[in-house]
């Protein structure tokens, strides 16, 4: 009798064991670091989903809501693990379609957190949503990255399970960090050492800063990854494991030779599925990524070396010769495809052909004519901000890195395609003392010529009060803006960092607005007996610390900010058939006009979808009993479509007896499909 | 009876000689040629070869599939080494495709017949045997399957047919491929079309109706040209603008690769076709290779990148590599020019020579084969070469009216087919007409075998310059305290060094290591002799057992370590791409 109490009760303790370690680790058997994961910190059930979760979780909606959601895999990772893809929609029925990808870069626990809850308010409250389009969601781009969110010790390390030979030796994966000090955090190491170029700052020596000799600092210490010479060669921690960051692995900007962008572009199952499918599914009209950047809080630069983007070339010496060109002059791209037809003969000849042999490279910077749109995307998005009460100074999301999912997104996909972080950290407000000069929003502003103008005492000035470090000067910066290099933004930019180094006792910027807002979110120095090094400290900045908000935060966060995403797929390009008219020219024949309008914001492709010839224009079609097209094609692609009201006019001649009906269909992938019927008859000639 | 008899065996002779001739003409006696020359191989042809020669030569070949392409086709490697003499991976390996462009069809059998020669005078010619023992060969004869083998049983022309069957909406109509050329005539080739027309910008040429040459201001007309046979399908205006495709693969690889708004053919990302991602796998997967040959047509250039101005610079040492080889190649295959790609010719971006050199780190070469010019029908020495413009105007030079002339006496007429009226369901009357498909790219088969023979040797040249590190000592010098010094030397002979400075500089590939062990051996230092004589030396500061150095272009390298110990010490030099070595030494 007691035994098989005993019996029962260690089976239901065990049972219960299963049940918890399987909803709080999932089959990754992770062991998660207290800050993050653990209930107790935060006094509630928050916490991240790793990996297994995100299936676990997915899994679970799928099931629920047959019908409406499926959720697939799409590549399988280096590390083993699966990439899923959950869509939420109207079953079989042609829809446009929104594809949200989520932590590809397996640096922003949060966005994932983000595309989770997506998918459940897309299958509950915001069931409304997925009935007139689909919603293809990746909420983990990244599983090998963010895998190591939820293993101990914790080390700030994104990149996938791929080998690489970081340090070109004879061994592969060999020399990673150690958590020497078993606080299981991958911290920092300081050394004494006259090679030292770093310093405590003054007033909290907790955190670090370079010395900046300009100034008469000596450096003291020596900074370290945490761990020890595994290899021998004289470096710490160059070869740990994995791998290549698939959120950098893109092919728009992508970067031949860094550390973690991989051998090329499209290197790594988890972009490749993601360009695989993206290609696959013309239906996608716009693409979200949830990640660290945030191109609606402030929208790219457009001053980056543009050539596609021109509308003016020069021709090549010796193509001018053969077409009778002249070299030094900008010919209107129209007129070179003109000339070029008529010197080869060839009928077929397109822009695109034309622009390869001008050798003209990629765009860079978003299509200006595409800028109204995002612009007000973007003013929108901060006006919804100022709304939840989420307007609070913070630090601004770093830049898209190269070979970036949404700069793809835009520039080869041709789709609108907006990032949004859910978090940064905090940033004090401060009281700005005027400073002589103009400030760095006033700079921005300026045009190069505008700052140029200002003359190199008031440029010397500037740069001297904006403690640029080494011998600048105004005739190197009057250069770089001359040549294009540098951009008064830029400037701005870099003042504004100097700015706020200054503000923080010469700290890191992220540094100082960390400590601001979790002293515990850096270890404090502690001596160390290293091996190899001798006598170390060992401390800093917590992993993630900067990354991840507290888990008990995050739900607030992204409820309040995920009602922009519905904002913005209300905003899709819409097409209608929007008036027919007809006219009589003589005896059945009839002159048709037809308007297909754009009842959505954004228009249809964008510009820079006309150029990457993406996605595939509206056609339209004319059909009827019997009827004879005269004049005009019986189906016809239009241009592009403006958005919020931009029409295209189609006009036919067609012969048919009075009274028949004709239907005037207009088609899409990603901006849905419209017809009007209308009969021969009217007045006229 | 008897006199038939004889005549047979005459014929039979005569059989063998020309075989022979045309198999290269490098044997004198002996058997029947296992694989000849005198056609070209399609499809299944290829895969029989390739059998054929493993049949013949089990020992030294191996066949297999690397991928399948976009229509289910295997896409075949042959490699050929000597196992005896180790692994694969183990030896410098070349790497040798052709037609990436199925259009580009005599490619392929520059690699068959590279292949065969290789095998078939490994027993007799000593340098072949050599090669073949200390080299391997990776040969991938039919890169683009699909299109190469529809050259042979569609209906084509020797222009059509150069992209992967990979589906694509050129026109951006919504609708895909689905405006190809048509056999109007049924005649098996797809030609060109002309209409009368008294404003068109042709006419007729006074000496040869068949050639049109272009009006001169105020002069009438004849002719309007309508590119390629076929009908507007889709009713859209535009005459065969959506043909199967368009993924050119050598655009699709993965260095500096740009989209199709910037290169056309692109295609979606790098690799997005099946066959290129198979390519590239493979050739990531064999890290011995050290050069490569891709061979298209024509127009007769040994072509290297850049492709573009986006390529990073290419390091003075490894320019000197490619001019040694470019230059003697030059000599091997006469008439061929050395050039490079975006300077000499125009831009291109994701091709497969940068893809080799940018992301690999790898030498190669892109053999346009057959060059235009070499159709002539004039004395030696008469008529003046042609320019750059007549070059690029007519594949390499040959004006069309002597090209007429070299058609109809020459080979008989065979190579054009002249204009013949056609009813066009959309334009009324036309004429169709035109070179037709084994011409202007192709050689006419009796100018196979030279063409054949001089790039198949420019190869084993490039082969023959392969990397042979060999590993010897120079010094084992006696110092104070039971301590020793040992100089090693490692040399390179050839032009190809054991890493190229592209892979050197960005770290692509793992340097050579040379290492000394020995039992009871205490290593006390490691250096690099920069150089000997001024004892300029660059101490190894760590692990100093183990020094990274490569070795260059017809050079050395030489490393010295101090030892603490007596007995003996072995030396290693392991590299990904040379030989390894091994040297004993006593102290």
């Amino acid at each position: 009798m007691k035994a098989s109490r005993l019996h029962r009760t260690v089976t239901a303790l065990l049972f219960c064991a299963c049940l918890v370690s399987a909803a709080y680790a999932g089959a990754d058997r992770d062991r998660a670091p207290a800050r993050y994961h653990s209930p107790g910190r935060d006094r509630s059930s928050a916490r991240y989903h790793s990996p297994a979760e995100v299936e676990d979780a997915l899994k679970r909606m799928a099931k629920g809501h047959r019908g409406t959601a499926a959720i697939s895999s799409i590549a399988e990772t280096p590390g083993g693990r699966p990439v899923h893809l959950l869509e939420i929609g109207p079953g079989d029925a042609a829809v446009p379609a929104i594809l949200v990808v989520a932590n590809m870069g397996g640096d922003c626990p949060i966005a994932t957190e983000a595309a989770l809850r997506l998918s459940e308010l897309l299958l509950g409250e915001w069931a409304d949503d997925a009935k007139e389009r689909r919603w293809y969601i990746v909420p983990l781009g990244n599983p090998d990255g963010h895998r190591r969110f939820f293993t101990s010790p914790l080390d700030e390390c994104f990149v996938n399970a791929h080998p690489v030979n970081d340090d070109n030796d004879d061994a592969t994966d060999e020399d990673g960090p150690e958590d020497l000090n078993g606080d299981s955090y991958i911290t920092r190491m300081r050394q004494r050492h006259p090679e030292g170029a770093w310093l405590p700052v003054a007033d909290n020596p907790v955190l670090m800063k370079r010395a900046d000799a300009g100034k008469g600092e000596i450096g003291l210490y020596r900074l370290f990854t945490e761990g020890i010479d595994n290899d021998g060669d004289g470096r710490l921690n160059e070869d740990g494991a994995g791998g290549v960051n698939p959120g950098r692995n893109f092919p728009h900007g992508f970067e031949h030779y860094t550390e973690t962008g991989g051998p090329w572009a499209a290197s790594e199952a988890e972009s490749r599925a993601i360009l695989r499918f993206a290609f696959d599914h013309p239906e996608i009209a716009m693409v979200l990524v949830f990640g660290r950047t945030n191109n609606l809080k402030k929208v790219p630069e457009s001053s980056r070396k543009a050539e596609a983007a021109a509308e003016k070339y020069k021709v090549p010496e010796r193509m001018a010769k053969r077409f009778g060109l002249d070299p030094e002059t900008e010919y209107p791209l129209k007129e070179l495809v003109a000339i070029a037809r008529d010197v080869t003969g060839y009928r077929e000849l397109t822009e695109d052909m034309v622009l390869i042999f001008l050798g003209v490279g990629a765009a860079v910077n978003p299509d200006r004519r595409d800028l109204p749109y995002w612009n007000e995307a973007s003013k929108r998005y901060n006006v919804f901000l100022e709304e939840v009460g989420l307007d609070g100074k913070r630090l601004e999301p770093p830049a898209s890195p190269p070979g970036s999912i949404e700069e793809w997104a835009y520039f080869q996909y041709g789709t609108p395609a907006f990032s949004i972080d859910f978090w940064t950290l905090p940033v004090k407000e401060k009281k700005k003392e005027s400073a002589e000069g103009p400030t760095p929003d006033e700079i921005e502003k300026m045009s190069n010529e505008e700052f140029i103008e200002l003359g190199s005492d008031r440029i010397d000035a500037i740069i001297k009060a904006s403690g640029a470090p080494g011998p600048f000067t105004a005739e190197q910066v009057i250069k770089a803006l001359e040549s294009g290099m540098i951009t008064t933004a830029k400037i701005a930019g870099f003042i504004r960092k100097a700015e706020k180094k200054e503000e923080a006792g010469g700290a890191d910027e992220t540094d100082a607005a960390l400590y601001d807002f979790d002293t515990n979110a850096f270890v404090v120095w502690e001596g160390y007996d290293h091996p190899t090094l001798g006598e170390v400290e060992i401390g800093g900045k917590v992993p993630y610390a900067q990354l991840a908000p507290p888990a008990a935060a995050v739900e607030s966060l992204i409820v309040r900010q995920l009602p922009f995403v519905r904002k913005l797929a209300a905003m899709l390009p819409r097409i209608a058939v929007e008036r027919v008219e007809v006219e009589r020219v003589a005896a059945g024949v009839w002159r048709v006009d037809a308007w297909v309008g754009n009842k959505g914001f954004f228009p249809y492709p964008t510009y820079q979808g006309e150029r990457c010839k993406r996605p595939t224009p509206v056609a339209v079609t004319i059909e009827g009993k019997g009827i004879e097209v005269m004049e005009g094609r019986k189906r016809l692609v239009t241009g592009l479509l403006e958005g919020s009201g931009g029409s295209h006019k189609v006009s036919w001649l067609v012969r048919g007896d009075e009274g028949v009906t004709v239907k005037i269909s207009a088609q899409s992938f990603g901006a849905g499909s419209d017809e009007r019927a209308v009969s021969l008859k009217g007045g006229g000639a | 009876m008897k006199r038939i008899r004889i005549y047979l065996a005459v014929i039979f002779i005569m059989g063998v000689v020309v075989t022979q001739q045309l198999a290269g003409g490098q044997k004198h006696t002996g058997s029947r040629a296992l694989l000849t020359f005198d056609h070209f191989y399609d499809g299944p042809a290829v895969i029989e070869a390739l059998e054929t020669l493993h049949r013949a030569y089990p020992r030294l070949t191996e066949i297999g599939t690397i991928g399948r392409s976009e229509e289910g086709r295997d896409i075949w490697l042959l490699t050929i080494g000597n196992p005896d003499t180790g692994k694969d991976t183990e030896k410098p390996g070349i790497y040798i495709d052709g037609s990436i462009h199925g259009n580009e069809i005599q490619a392929t059998e520059v690699c068959l017949y590279l292949a065969w020669y290789l095998l078939d005078s490994y027993d007799t010619v000593p340098l072949v045997h050599e090669i073949v023992d200390s080299r391997t060969f990776y040969i991938v004869p039919i890169v683009n399957v699909d299109s190469r083998a529809r050259f042979f049983t569609d209906a084509g022309g020797y222009n059509i047919g150069r992209t992967a069957r990979v589906t694509h909406d050129d026109d951006r109509d919504g609708l895909v491929d689905e405006d190809d050329y048509d056999d109007l005539d049924g005649d098996g080739e797809i030609l060109e079309m002309r209409v009368r027309d008294p404003f068109g910008r042709w006419r007729s040429h006074p000496d040869d109706p068949r050639v049109m040459v272009r009006v001169k201001p105020g002069e009438k007309g004849e002719w309007r040209r309508l590119g390629r046979e076929g009908l507007d399908n889709d009713g859209d205006g535009r005459l065969n603008e959506d043909i199967p495709g368009y993924l050119d693969m050598n655009r699709n690889y993965g260095y500096k690769w740009q989209p199709r708004y910037v290169q056309r053919g692109a295609g979606d990302f790098p690799m997005s076709g099946k066959v290129t991602k198979a390519v590239a796998d493979f050739v990531a997967s064999k890290p011995n290779i050290c050069f490569n040959f891709a061979f298209h047509n024509s127009g007769g250039m040994i072509l290297r990148g850049p492709g573009s101005k986006l390529s990073d610079i290419y390091p003075q040492t490894d320019v000197a590599v490619y001019d040694f080889l470019g230059k003697e190649g030059e000599k091997i295959v006469p008439g061929y020019r050395y050039l490079i790609g975006y300077k000499d010719m125009y831009t291109t971006h994701g091709d497969f020579d940068e893809f080799m050199y940018g992301c690999l780190g790898i030498y190669g070469f892109v053999g346009e084969l057959f060059m235009s010019s070499q159709e002539q029908y004039r004395k030696p020495g008469e008529g003046k070469e042609p320019t750059e413009e007549e070059r690029r105007a007519y594949f390499g030079g040959t004006p069309p009216e002597e090209k007429q002339k070299f058609n109809d006496i020459v080979n008989q007429g065979r190579m054009f087919k002249s204009w013949e009226k056609f009813d066009h369901p959309q334009f009324g009357e036309v004429e169709i007409g035109g070179w037709r498909t084994f011409t202007t790219r192709i050689p006419p088969l009796f100018m196979m075998p030279e063409m054949l023979h001089r790039n198949a040797s420019l190869v084993i040249f490039t082969a023959r310059h392969a990397p042979v590190v060999s590993l010897e000592a120079v010094e084992v010098k006696r110092l104070d305290d039971g301590l020793h010094r040992v100089r090693v030397r490692v040399s390179n002979p050839n032009a190809i060094p054991s890493l190229s400075s592209r892979a050197l500089q960005k770290q692509i590939t793992r340097k050579d290591i040379l290492k000394i062990e020995g039992k009871g051996i205490e290593i006390v230092s490691g250096a690099i002799v920069e150089d000997p004589l001024l004892e300029r030396i660059r101490p190894v500061e760590h692990r100093p057992s183990m020094i990274f150095t490569h070795v260059p272009s017809f050079g050395a390298r030489m490393v010295q370590w101090i030892v603490r110990g007596t007995g003996e010490v072995k030396v290693t030099y392991n590299s990904v791409k040379a030989k390894n070595r091994t040297l004993k030494l006593k102290l």
